[in-house]
């Protein structure tokens, strides 16, 4: 067996694994940082977002670039609107919220399997062929959703870095108190922040339809992950998110050449209860506590 | 520090008759059909385990992984009695006990983290504990789970039928309800209120926060444990699946919408929503849209839960009297 060709496959395929992870990551601890809420509907997103690229290209023949947009625009509005309706009371307490959170996903969860029914759907793949790099293959489809992925990242930080609502957003994840001192305020930022954070995953779920299969259930996977990249990262930390996501990515994919799935979960597992007592605050550390 | 107004309360004219009322409830099964009785077990052991996520809860922390506990039990009961035969005391003993060594354990170690902390270090020990019962199939059967089990047998008394098993079910039932009330008179549950109050003034007045949390999650586990050994001998099979995150989110539910903060929220809790998949049956999304919108509400506008009605309730009844 050639470990070197099976080694650089492994990374590519860790890679692409990493991003979906790393998207959702960066919502999910975006929407902690602003919200102090672990946002136990973020799978639901994730979902609704494969369901919106899917109905969007197969239904109204839009292309898949367009049908990502529009997803997630969409979504950015929905969860801002369902911040507002629902949220707005429980902002800042962490317990409550969480439980929140967890009604919001039965609810979205379960209407969702009243509307598209049970059955899983597959997506058409957005390109066909492959992409030689050496001695590495890769199916075009996937080249085209990383490409994709990394697009979204590039904006995303040019939001959060340069404009004025992102840089009024990472604020209010830094510090609440003293950024509603500055005159940034709550009313716009937490719907904002909520928004953009569940629209993230909703990108996450658009850009994975065409790869995985599209089913009221998807969600929970992603958000298992996102839940154990945040925890690595440091909650509420947006470059550790980022960075843990692309390991975890990684490190499943290198594990998944040595041992069986059902060990390599434990053992991640076993590394969140440590992290959690040990470091809390993530590996790229800032964070509180 | 608020005590529940149940223990506060001095009138006497009102409280019988919520007693009657559960009395009525409590014997009514045994006179219907065995369909009744099964959702009547079932909601006995669930008031049992809950009060189990009671006594966590009110130290001030959020269990997310009561499930594993109740798994404990189960398993280790079962698989004591497979390897050792023996009496069922023993081996439920067995099954407690090593649930309270595993909460000691972990207790003592994750206990020093707050909120949200330890919602999550919880929830990743539920995972990992239904995932090493998948993965350690030569003992726990994996996947495929643990099935026949024997019915409890006590002094040559099977508890094989639903009308005599809800005997069982009741007694712990009772149990878990009167020994929830006598811990929150004495100092313990009131050292135990005082911690989730307001921890910074408890440590200054001597109580250690680590310690008395750490008793309640102890005894909350136990609790679960003992939920976990009479659910396997009542339902007679049991497999990871049948302990997966989501049992525990149904236990915060019921917890939740029974309310926190009175040792009969869990009473009301398992009462109103144990049989409540019932009435949606055939309708199954409806019935967690239901429990989503229902937690929702609950927490918005009730956050002591439906018990904190029936205190109002009483409040206002007893101002009719006097007036």
């Amino acid at each position: 067996m050639d470990w070197g060709l099976l080694l650089t496959q492994a990374t590519m395929n860790g890679l692409i694994i990493g991003l979906l992870y790393l998207l959702m990551a960066v919502g999910f601890t975006l929407v902690f940082g602003v919200m102090r809420m672990v946002n136990f509907a973020h799978g639901e997103f994730y979902m609704l977002g494969s369901f919106g690229a899917y109905y969007f290209t197969t239904g109204l023949h839009l292309p898949f670039l367009v049908a990502v947009a529009v997803s997630f625009i969409a979504t950015i509005v929905v969860g801002g609107l369902l911040e507002w309706l629902i949220l707005k009371p429980f902002r800042r307490d962490e317990l409550n919220g969480m439980i929140v959170t967890i009604g919001m996903a039965m609810i979205l969860q379960n209407l969702a399997l009243m509307i598209f029914g049970p059955d899983p759907l597959s997506m058409p793949a957005v390109a066909v062929g492959t992409l030689a790099l050496g001695n590495v293959v890769i199916p075009n489809s996937r080249v085209y959703v990383v490409g994709f992925a990394l697009l979204v990242l590039a904006l995303l930080y040019m939001f959060l870095r340069y404009s004025r609502l992102g840089r009024a957003l990472r604020a209010v994840v830094e510090d609440f108190e003293i950024a509603s001192i500055q005159g940034i305020g709550a009313r716009v930022y937490y719907p904002l922040g909520f928004g953009l954070g569940v629209g993230l995953a909703a990108i996450a779920g658009a850009l994975m339809a065409p790869l995985f299969s599209v089913s009221p259930f998807v969600g929970s996977t992603p958000l298992l992950k996102a839940f154990i990249v945040v925890v690595l990262g440091g909650l509420g930390s947006i470059p550790g998110a980022a960075f843990a996501g692309l390991v975890l990515g990684l490190i499943e994919s290198y594990a998944s050449l040595f041992f069986s799935s059902s060990t390599a979960d434990m053992l991640i597992f076993a590394v969140v209860m440590a992290m959690l007592i040990l470091r809390p605050r993530g590996l790229l550390g800032k964070g509180e506590i | 520090m608020r005590l529940p107004s149940f223990c506060k309360d001095t009138g006497t004219n009102a409280r019988p008759n919520w007693l009657v009322l559960l009395a009525v409830i409590a014997v009514l099964p045994w006179f219907s059909g065995p369909f009744v009785l099964h959702l009547a077990v079932l909601t006995c052991l669930n008031i049992l385990i809950v009060s189990g996520l009671a006594v966590i809860s009110r130290s001030g922390q959020l269990s997310f992984g009561h499930a594993a506990f109740v798994a404990i039990g189960a398993y280790v009961s079962v698989l004591f009695t497979s390897a050792f035969g023996g009496n069922i005391v023993l081996t439920a003993l067995a099954g407690i006990l090593l649930a309270v060594v595993f909460a000691y354990f972990l207790g003592w170690v994750i206990l020093r983290l707050k909120g949200v902390y330890f919602v999550l270090v919880t929830f990743s020990f539920g995972e990992l504990i239904r995932l090493v019962l998948l993965d350690w199939g030569e003992i726990t059967g994996g996947a495929n789970g643990i099935a026949n089990i024997a019915p409890i047998k006590l002094m040559g008394y099977a508890f094989d039928s639903r009308a005599r098993f809800y005997m069982l079910a009741l007694v712990a039932a009772l149990f878990a309800v009167l020994a929830m009330r006598s811990l929150f008179k004495s100092p313990l549950g009131q050292a135990i209120d005082a911690v989730a109050d307001n921890p910074a003034l408890a440590e200054s007045t001597g109580v250690s926060v680590h310690r008395v949390q750490l008793v309640a999650f102890v005894m909350g586990c136990a609790l679960a444990a003992c939920g976990g050994v009479l659910q396997a001998r009542y339902i007679g099979f049991i497999s990871p699946e049948s302990f997966n995150p989501g049992l525990s989110v149904a236990f915060i539910i019921m917890l939740v919408i029974g309310g926190r903060k009175s040792v009969w929220g869990p009473v009301v809790g398992a009462i109103v929503l144990t049989p409540l998949p019932e009435l949606f049956r055939g309708a199954v999304q409806t019935q967690h849209i239901f429990y989503g919108a229902a937690l929702i509400l609950i927490l918005r506008f009730m956050p002591d839960g439906l018990i904190s009605l029936m205190a109002q309730l009483r409040r206002k009844s007893k101002r009719g009297h006097r007036d």
